[in-house]
């Protein structure tokens, strides 16, 4: 089975208000796929869909070859999920919960949840009332990841955790990719999937808007450069390079600075011929490859009592 | 089957079970009790109050009118509301329900287990209420009510809770808004209370087999023991609105 995850047309509309409009999509087996969106773009709608919380209005949806509808018992045994705002039952301590979370699995090995406690470091004794949300959160986690699932439906996964448990999540799931299992995480922000993700989908307003893999969006992304020379260079050095309209020689023409869109090849070959003291290059940016996608998108679905009626 | 769900749904309410339990038969010990003193009071009314209320002097007639016909019902349903009303719209109101059935677990089966749950619950209430009976049995001068006619009325009892409770998770089940369940299961109680109490009086006999109160308590099971075909009729009325709203359930979006 190639795709562990196949949309076809998938809508989904909630009265006049449209959740999803003839999203198509697919993921393979083994990938970390990105699903990017501002809020109420349809995200949370598309995995609700997955999981049979809800049902589209038309089109398909197949998850692990099966029907979310009619094989919904199997299809969950089979995958994790963490919602948007995991809310579970606080009465009870960590440990009693997840217990019971993972008996409606059929039993899910103490030893497996203790570890991902342990990492996450989540204490398994305190009440989860009393816990706070990044700790709420991890509950979260641990009971996605506890049975070891193909597939891994995460809806905004690392809300409320500090960078150091963030970092700890993003291990998890590159472990569980090196597995050869899924991983389908949502997110409103480009920096918390770029690092594991192998490829990303940014939904707009119900539909797709762009698909494309991290490797390549990064090919196209913007990096910010500043390059220090021992002696002034000539004032027309760079102005051959493509984009070069993007960097500029300060006054003393020690100092490159300015952004490289794509490969910095081109600029490097050309700085091979002076003497430089000093480079700095920044990450490139994906978010504002983001953003470009995300210009003209509203915030919330669009109404539209026309193909509502 | 999987039966996790029954069983945190038993454990988790083991308190408010117990304070239920233990609460209900003290009530009703407590108004039996007084039959003693009550008894001269009631054989002073004029026969056709009594008439009108159902009433005589008989330890039978003193049970059925006040504790098993009015406190224990009433009773019995607001505890079967109350769990019926949570069982599956308040959870889906909290945003409970969507984890749960993000788990192989059908709606149906999350459905029927939160019932077993809820009947479990009723039928420890009503067994205790049995039991607190049989406790001041000799001292209240009940003796006159056999043991057995008094497990007949708390079966009743027990069945009354259930079809509540039935209706207020199908409600919810089919709804999943528990201000909406617990605004009609409440006009349902009344009305059921109502058409059973007046049926007799406004010369509409009909109306009061439309009540469950009439299942519960009409073939005086205090005094004529177990009615069979009564049970009957409250078990298959509760077991008709839970499969209708577990229909509706299967077919809706939840959350």
């Amino acid at each position: 089975m190639e795709n562990v995850i196949e949309l076809r047309e998938l809508t989904k509309r909630y009265g006049a208000r449209r959740g999803l409009a003839g999203l198509t999509l697919e993921v393979r087996t083994g990938e970390v796929f990105g699903f990017l969106g501002p809020n109420g773009a349809g995200k949370s709608t598309t995995i609700r869909l997955l999981l049979d919380l809800i049902r589209p209005t038309s089109g398909t949806a197949t998850v692990l070859g099966l029907s979310p509808r009619a094989q919904g018992t199997e299809l969950r045994a089979r995958t994790g999920y963490l919602a948007g705002d995991f809310v579970c039952d606080g009465r009870q301590n960590v440990r009693g919960y997840l217990r019971f979370l993972g008996a409606l699995r059929g039993g899910v090995p103490q030893q497996h949840i203790d570890d991902l406690a342990d990492r996450l470091g989540l204490d398994q004794n305190t009440r989860i009332r009393k816990l706070s949300k990044g700790n709420r959160q991890k509950v979260g986690l641990v009971q996605a990841f506890m049975h070891r699932p193909e597939l891994l439906v995460l809806d905004e996964p690392t809300t409320g955790l500090d960078p150091l448990v963030q970092q700890t999540f993003l291990d998890l799931v590159t472990e569980t990719a090196a597995d050869g299992r899924t991983v389908f995480m949502s997110s409103h922000v480009m920096s918390e999937v770029e690092a594991v993700a192998d490829r990303v989908g940014i939904i707009r307003d119900g539909r797709l808007a762009a698909l494309d893999t991290v490797a390549h969006l990064r090919a196209g992304a913007v990096r910010d450069v500043e390059v220090t020379f021992e002696t002034p260079v000539p004032q027309h050095a760079f102005a051959d390079l493509p984009g070069a309209d993007r960097l500029g020689l300060d006054i003393t023409r020690t100092t490159l600075s300015g952004q490289v869109v794509g490969s910095p090849d081109a600029l490097i070959k050309a700085l091979a011929g002076y003497s430089v003291t000093g480079l700095r290059a920044t990450e490139p940016a994906l978010e504002e490859v983001f953003h470009s996608y995300y210009a003209g998108a509203e915030a919330a679905p669009r109404t539209s009592p026309s193909t509502a009626a | 089957m999987n039966t996790a769900v029954f069983t945190k749904s038993l454990t988790d309410s083991r308190r408010a079970l117990a304070g239920w339990a233990l609460g209900t038969a003290a009530v009703g010990m407590t108004y039996a009790s007084t039959y003693p003193s009550q008894r001269d009071n009631t054989a002073s009314l004029p026969e056709a109050l009594r008439e009108a209320l159902h009433i005589d002097a008989t330890a039978a007639g003193y049970l059925h009118a006040s504790v098993f016909g009015v406190i224990l019902p009433l009773l019995a349903m607001i505890y079967g509301v109350s769990t019926g009303s949570r069982a599956l719209a308040g959870d889906e109101e909290s945003g409970r329900l969507d984890l749960l059935l993000a788990h192989p677990v059908t709606r149906t089966s999350l459905a029927l287990q939160r019932f077993c749950a809820l009947t479990v619950g009723a039928g420890a209430i009503s067994l205790l209420v049995w039991l607190a009976m049989l406790a001041i049995r000799d001292s209240a001068g009940l003796t006159s009510v056999t043991p057995a006619e008094f497990l007949a009325q708390c079966v009743n009892l027990a069945l009354l809770a259930v079809v509540f409770g039935a209706l207020a998770l199908g409600l919810g089940a089919a709804l999943g808004r528990r201000t909406v369940v617990l605004a009609t299961t409440a006009t349902v109680g009344v009305l059921s209370y109502t058409a059973y109490a007046v049926a007799g009086q406004i010369g509409a006999d009909w109306l009061a087999y439309a009540s469950p109160f009439h299942y519960y308590i009409g073939g005086e099971p205090l005094k004529n023991g177990f009615q069979w075909g009564d049970g009957a009729v409250l078990a298959v009325t509760a077991v008709t609105v839970l499969a209708v709203g577990v229909m509706r359930f299967n077919r809706r979006d939840v959350g």
